[in-house]
């Protein structure tokens, strides 16, 4: 029976008793949810005028940079353009909240409130404010689990924002709030405090997405590699709402996409032989 | 005939509740002691009741919890399986024993679930600890056994089902 699942015959079964888990998962956040909004419900008025004057000020803050950024991507797009490269896409986000973590200590990941019902699918990048977060890994009908980063299962591919220099993240065996790079030379130009970037490879997380921040580089002789900690950017263990990437370089969403085609196709079949009577 | 209805609806409340003791989020250094709430319940159910708990509803439930958890399919349904067989071996005798004594032999069945599992997880190369650490819910498990032995004891004898 585990045999069987190793080569993916168990979906169906899977999807149907994830439809029993979601009540539970919703039961086992309920603690949660009523603590949040209780400290909702007793905050202060004046409490709530600071966090409104902060927003505001962030808002502000956020706009002027997003005009900057606007007019750096107009100008992007006009050079790749030029340059016969494929243009970025604009990528449109899903946000989704977690629901719970896996209770198994070894395995970083979490429950989110979004499945394959909202067309949630496997591989589909998971982002935080600060960046990225993770990879959906399972899909059932009205939840998914998320591998995070951080795993010691999970890689990523990376690159340094400052000189382009490419990497491979792994989450940490020892440390679970940190990344190991893998595989650097150690003459390769990577020092603390460079922020590195997801480079897009393995079409799992888009493009230029920030992943994490070089906290300590060790080079030593007697080893061909250097030993590189980063720390991921992304609020981990903090966080309750995330944003799901719609992505058209990754290969889950072709797949989604004409999934939905040749349900639209059978449709128009089926409306078509309809139409005569 | 009603009894029989209140008391089944008993088993599967119980279950309801462990369940959500196995997925409700602890900080991550509590989670390395997360007991093993839902062996508990099989063990008191499959010593008092084997009649309508054995491995066959051990193995459901464990399907349920991989579920819930997220984990590999069968890995907690053999699991509980081998924890509702080995308790049902040793059920006459674990009836006579003190709940001290009883307490010591749910430590080394947990830990053979715990163990069960852990070989599963690398043969199959799952996320595993690659510690001992791994073993720490068998022990906790043994130290909650008297309130979960007190508490269903309870509940059952002021429900007066047997």
């Amino acid at each position: 029976m585990i045999a069987d699942n190793r080569f993916g015959y168990m979906d169906h079964a899977r999807q149907a008793l994830g439809l029993i888990a979601t009540p539970f998962h919703w039961l086992a956040d309920t603690p949660v949810r009523v603590g949040n909004s209780l400290s909702e419900l007793l905050v202060s008025r004046t409490d709530l005028l600071e966090e409104n004057a902060r927003l505001r000020e962030e808002l502000l803050l956020s706009r002027q940079r997003l005009l900057l950024a606007e007019s750096l991507s107009v100008e992007n797009n006009r050079l790749l353009a030029l340059q016969n490269a494929s243009a970025l896409l604009e990528q449109e986000v899903l946000p989704a909240e977690i629901i719970n973590v896996s209770p198994n200590p070894y395995s970083r990941r979490f429950l989110i409130s979004k499945g394959s019902r909202d067309g949630v699918f496997v591989g589909q990048a998971v982002l935080e404010a600060n960046g990225l977060i993770g990879q959906v890994v399972q899909v059932m009908p009205f939840t998914s689990w998320v591998l995070i980063i951080t795993d010691s299962s999970h890689v990523t591919p990376v690159e340094v924002s400052r000189n382009g220099e490419r990497a491979l993240a792994r989450g940490s065996q020892d440390d679970d709030t940190e990344l190991d790079l893998e595989f650097v030379l150690p003459t390769q130009d990577i020092e603390v405090g460079d922020t590195l970037i997801s480079s897009g490879m393995g079409l799992v997380y888009p493009k230029n997405y920030p992943v994490a921040e070089v906290i300590s580089v060790r080079r030593s002789p007697d080893q061909s590699y250097a030993t590189i900690k980063a720390r991921p950017m992304a609020r981990v263990s903090s966080t309750r709402h995330v944003m799901l990437v719609l992505d058209a370089g990754n290969p889950g969403y072709a797949a989604v996409v004409e999934e939905a085609a040749a349900a639209a196709d059978e449709e128009s079949s089926l409306a078509a032989v309809d139409s005569p009577n | 005939m009603a009894g029989l209805v209140r008391f089944n609806s008993l088993i599967v409340s119980s279950f309801i509740v462990t369940g959500l003791l196995a997925i409700v989020p602890m900080p991550q250094w509590a989670m390395y002691y997360r007991p093993e709430w839902v062996a508990l319940v099989v063990i008191y159910w499959v010593i008092n009741n084997p009649e309508r708990v054995g491995i066959g509803v051990a193995w459901v439930v464990g399907i349920i919890v991989d579920a819930l958890t997220g984990s590999l399919f069968g890995l907690h349904a053999l699991g509980l399986a081998l924890v509702a067989y080995l308790a049902l071996r040793l059920r006459l005798r674990l009836r006579l024993f003190s709940v001290s004594r009883q307490a010591s032999v749910v430590l080394v069945i947990v830990g053979l679930q715990l163990l069960l599992i852990q070989w599963l997880q690398f043969l199959f190369d799952l996320p595993r600890g690659t510690s001992m650490m791994f073993l720490a819910p068998a022990i906790t498990s043994a130290l909650l056994w008297p309130l979960a032995w007190v508490l269903l004891g309870g509940i059952v004898r002021s429900l007066d089902l047997n």
